[in-house]
């Protein structure tokens, strides 16, 4: 039985008494009014004496704590005085999780997560690395791709902050295609990470309408405190569920698109699908139509390109003549 | 009307300016500094682009005004007579002066890099800041 949030509260305090070198050998009064002044909670004594009778079961029940009352002392005492429940109690199963997720967490990398992220993992890995040595030593099995820190990265806590707290946000942008500076105010509702890049999606107070910016063109961004402009939940939904990657095709609404793809395109195309409305109608010799239903944007038609003669756009007529001006 | 010990910030729309490049982008005010927020991108007729740097004797100055704010920092740019060179005519740069600090009223700033101003020079002029139109900031 799993052990609830106050039966917790209540063993910490226990712990923290029990554990007190100035002040050893809680009585229960004690305890209670500690429990009182802490978390604000008013138990019996029958509620604390099940406690500590729960605390000295053996996990998962317990904490197989070796609490025992000293009739000498008229108080409660550890006999082990190094004990303490702090330790989380791990079956051999969570055990061997952590240390997997310790070989994933390297691999994704630490240079990709922001700075507030990277400082709670840093903690997450030093204690367990303490408590399983073993773990730093082990033969790397997992490995993904690793790319330095992109430029704009630094900027990930303060429009997560923005986005949480509903913060507007000014920065400067630096368009590559146009080479153009800008001063932008968004709205920011969202992070969006694709193929590796990040972006700031939000209401841009400069174009009113929903924008998305890339981190790495984006410069000194300051939170201001001003009335938040809210997207509309309608234009979210389509924003985020309805294409492939991050910046639609303008004036293009959800439309359907094919294409006809070589049976090795087709393999990949199987094996990794690119959006939910994907079908595919295979042909005999392996080569397919490959049919999607969505809103195309600039990676779409990218993909499409990085197929090279293996893949082949048959509909829309605009998105062939699109992606050829593209090349 | 933000607290003069608050920092405002100004998005400058396109000035009415010969000097184009670089664009002034924003100002900010604050008790302790002014900020002025620059993008530049390097023109075709340079060779790899040429080079930016800015006078250590630049300063702001409030249109009737005769108080003159120096440039305190340069953040981006180099402070003359070293400079940054550019490697194409494709290369930008963002970049940043710090001066010391205006009042926080309505006024229209100019910045002067040289008085007798060469097309090279980053003078600028009519920069309008009306105190209830900035935001105000976090920072």
């Amino acid at each position: 039985m799993p052990i609830n949030k106050n039966a917790l509260g209540r063993y910490k305090v226990i712990d923290m008494l029990v554990r007190n070198n100035m002040r050893p050998y809680p009585t229960m009064e004690e305890i209670i009014e500690a429990c009182r002044e802490k978390l604000g909670i008013d138990p019996s004594v029958h509620t604390i004496q099940k406690d500590i009778n729960r605390m000295k079961l053996d996990p998962p029940e317990g904490f197989s704590a070796p609490l025992e009352y000293n009739t000498s002392k008229r108080g409660y005492e550890y006999l082990d005085p190094n004990y303490s429940i702090s330790g989380i109690p791990l079956s051999d199963s969570d055990i061997d999780t952590i240390k997997e997720s310790i070989d994933l967490i390297r691999n994704i990398g630490r240079s990709q997560m922001s700075e507030k992220f990277n400082s709670a993992m840093e903690k997450i890995l030093t204690t367990v690395l303490e408590e399983f040595p073993q773990a730093n030593s082990k033969r790397q099995i997992l490995h993904t791709m690793t790319p330095p820190a992109a430029r704009g990265f630094e900027h990930f806590d303060l429009f997560y902050s923005a986005c949480r707290e509903k913060r507007p946000v000014s920065f400067v942008h630096y368009s590559y295609k146009k080479r153009e500076f800008k001063s932008i105010t968004i709205h920011p509702y969202m992070i969006k990470e694709f193929d590796n890049k990040w972006y700031i999606m939000g209401y841009s107070e400069n174009h009113k309408l929903l924008r998305t910016f890339g981190l790495d063109r984006v410069f000194d961004p300051f939170i201001l405190k001003k009335t938040f402009i809210s997207p509309d939940p309608q234009s979210l939904a389509v924003n985020t569920h309805d294409y492939y990657g991050v910046f639609p095709i303008p004036q293009q609404k959800m439309q359907k698109m094919k294409i006809e793809a070589s049976a090795l395109a087709t393999e990949y195309f199987q094996a990794y699908p690119i959006h939910e409305s994907q079908k595919v109608k295979k042909d005999p010799d392996g080569f397919s139509t490959i049919s999607f239903h969505l809103i195309p944007t600039i990676e779409l038609t990218r993909l499409f390109l990085s197929y090279g003669r293996h893949v082949k756009i048959i509909s829309p007529e605009w998105l062939i003549e699109f992606t050829e001006n593209l090349k | 009307m933000s607290a003069k010990n608050e920092t405002l910030l100004f998005e400058i729309p396109e000035l009415d300016t010969p000097k184009k490049n670089p664009k002034v982008l924003r100002v900010l005010i604050s008790k302790d500094f002014t900020r002025i927020d620059f993008g530049y991108t390097t023109p075709w007729y340079y060779d790899k682009g040429g080079w930016i740097k800015i006078s250590p004797k630049t300063y702001l100055q409030a249109e009737g005004f005769p108080e003159k704010y120096a440039l305190k920092d340069a953040v981006g740019i180099s402070i003359a007579p070293k400079r940054i060179n550019f490697q194409s005519t494709e290369d930008w740069q963002f970049f940043t002066l710090y001066f010391e600090p205006i009042p926080q009223q309505d006024c229209v700033l100019n910045m002067i890099e040289a008085e007798k101003p060469t097309p090279n020079d980053f003078n600028y002029y009519g920069i309008m800041l009306k105190m209830k139109e900035g935001a105000v900031t976090y920072t």
